[in-house]
């Protein structure tokens, strides 16, 4: 009768004393243990699959459908056993771990999976075992270590990999988003600001506005603050700097989209906007950004005209 | 060191094209007075493209220099003053408040015009 | 700290020197034009209140090479007559040379960290640091 170990985390301490007398045969893999695991993998598998099956109800696969989930299984279970036949990493794990970063299932599926395996695996090879002495289950973890390591490994890679560029793609975009300017007429540009400003941002905003104003030649740059949530004393002062340094260098600047509660806390707070121009609509700044230009809206005749005779012929009717 | 001064009509036009050392920069305050005393040049257009620092006595030459022409009766605009140097003047806290600017020369001899039919 | 390279400030153009090398420091180290204008001017400030009120002293520049972080350190050594109460020339506006009196509270303004020990009658010493942005 063999032996049933259960083997839980504490083996992992007696494994690593051990280990450090057992060095020296470690990596390779032991083409015995090799053949038993091969060759019951149909047992292993289906153990595995009751473990895993039990972590699904109260986790993060429970909304996956019962078909999805099986099927990931199985092929996740074939991925593990082909890194075993073929001793290394395979590309269809690559392949495997891709997919799941791409359908957004987490990486503790995954690294739960492995576990669960390790504890299949080890439990399944020492019950088959005639006998158990510390140097047989050293060789048994040792294996399977080899086996299931690389493996967490390179998933841990891949995830975080895969996050670390997602990261990388959303800063570029936010700076991007950050201090957009818009060149809407000759001499007149206008920098729509949303959310919330920092220190940081508002460094990148004074540069990239007073950096467009010479690109873009402008007269005239109109901050539009709509977007902007909270105006503090912090970010008025920044804001108030930028249109002095706007002035600096030769251009002008109307802060435009002030709502009736920004109103209220500049004024509450005590800060002096007074030295530039201020208006409540984007409209209307650029209204007053024509006249500093020497420009004006005007109307076309011709468009009127054709409104009204197509009222008249309707009241006709 | 000095810094050349042309005149164009009734206007005085600086291109400040050096890195400013202290000296220099009293050197052309002195220069600039006696050429508007002397042609009587009703505006001054300073154009400081070139130039990529301006510390605190710098700026207070040239605020000075500002202040003092127009005492003299010749009206100042400070063209060209890259970013950069803005936003310098902006953290050490100097705003030249009484100071007209212009993004470029053409647009500073436009503004001096407006300024002296006015 | 052993600093990599100094310059003495004993005339009116070393101010001028010491901001050439100061950018040129930046420059390399990889801060963009702005922060490449700040620094500078930062060291024109501290060069020039050196030549100022203690005739003489040096301005040393060190990189910072921090695992997560580049910066470039300034320090500005006098042994002139040091600084009676540092908060007066801290504050905005106050000068005694007939400047600005934005020279001192400006170059905390200009650098992101900013340390000044003073003794009357020894000198004066400022270590000032500019962090390169991400």
């Amino acid at each position: 009768m063999a032996k049933i170990l259960h083997v839980s985390d504490k083996h992992v301490t007696i494994y690593i004393k051990i280990r450090g007398k057992m060095q020296h045969g470690g990596k390779r893999m032991d083409k015995h243990l090799n053949s038993i695991v091969i060759n019951n993998s149909d047992t292993i598998v289906k153990d595995w699959l009751v473990e895993v099956s039990k972590n699904r109800h109260n986790d993060y696969t429970s909304a996956i459908s019962e078909d999805l989930f099986e099927s990931t299984n199985r092929e996740f279970v074939n991925v593990i056993f082909s890194s075993l036949e073929k001793q290394g990493i395979t590309s269809e794990l690559d392949d495997f771990s891709e997919k799941l970063i791409n359908l957004g299932w987490p990486l503790s599926y995954l690294t739960d999976g492995l576990q669960a395996f390790r504890r299949v695996t080890i439990n399944f090879i020492l019950s088959q075992s005639e006998k158990v002495d510390s140097d047989h289950l050293s060789k048994v973890l040792d294996m399977v270590d080899n086996w299931v390591d690389p493996i967490i490994n390179q998933l841990v890679n891949e995830y975080s990999g895969s996050w670390e560029h997602i990261v990388s793609l959303q800063r570029v975009a936010l700076q991007e988003l950050s201090a957009p300017l818009i060149p809407v007429m000759e001499n007149i540009t206008i920098m729509p600001l949303i959310g919330t400003i920092d220190t940081e941002r508002a460094k990148l905003i004074m540069e990239n506005l007073l950096e467009g104003v010479i690109k873009h030649n402008a007269d005239v740059v109109l901050i539009d603050i709509t977007g902007v949530p909270v105006v503090d004393t912090m970010v008025a002062h920044h804001i108030i700097q930028a249109a002095e340094a706007v002035r600096l260098i030769g251009s002008t600047c109307i802060l435009v989209g002030i709502r009736p509660e920004i109103a209220q806390t500049i004024v509450n707070l005590g800060i002096d906007l007074g030295k530039f121009p201020t208006k409540s609509s984007l409209r209307k700044g650029f209204q007053a950004a024509l006249e500093m230009t020497n420009r004006k809206i005007v109307h076309e005749k011709g468009s009127d005209e054709g409104i009204e005779s197509l009222l008249d012929s309707l009241n006709g009717e | 060191m000095r810094i050349p001064i042309l005149k164009l009509h009734n206007y005085l036009l600086i291109s400040i094209q050096t890195d400013l050392d202290d000296k220099t920069a009293i050197q052309f305050q002195e220069d600039l007075l006696s050429k508007i005393h002397k042609s009587g040049a009703t505006g001054v257009v300073i154009d400081l493209t070139s130039v990529d620092i301006i510390d605190s006595f710098i700026a207070k030459v040239l605020g000075d220099v500002v202040t003092m022409s127009d005492l003299m009766g010749a009206k100042v605009v400070l063209t060209g003053i890259q970013p950069a140097v803005a936003m310098t003047l902006i953290d050490l806290g100097i705003h030249l408040k009484d100071v007209q600017t212009a993004l470029d020369l053409e647009q500073g001899l436009i503004k001096l015009r407006q300024e002296l039919e006015e | 700290m052993d600093f990599q390279s100094c310059v003495k400030i004993n005339r009116e153009w070393d101010i001028v020197g010491a901001r050439q090398i100061g950018r040129e420091h930046a420059k390399k180290i990889g801060f963009g034009t702005v922060d490449q204008a700040r620094i500078a001017t930062a060291i024109s400030e501290l060069a020039r209140n050196i030549y100022l009120y203690a005739d003489t002293g040096k301005i040393c520049f060190e990189i910072i090479n921090e695992i997560d972080r580049k910066g470039l350190w300034i320090l500005a050594v006098d042994n002139g007559p040091g600084i009676a109460d540092i908060s007066q020339v801290m504050e905005d506006g106050f000068s005694t040379s007939g400047g600005l009196g934005a020279g001192l509270p400006g170059v905390k303004r200009l650098m992101d960290q900013f340390d000044i020990i003073s003794e009357t009658g020894k000198g004066t010493e400022i270590r000032t640091v500019k962090w390169v942005r991400k």
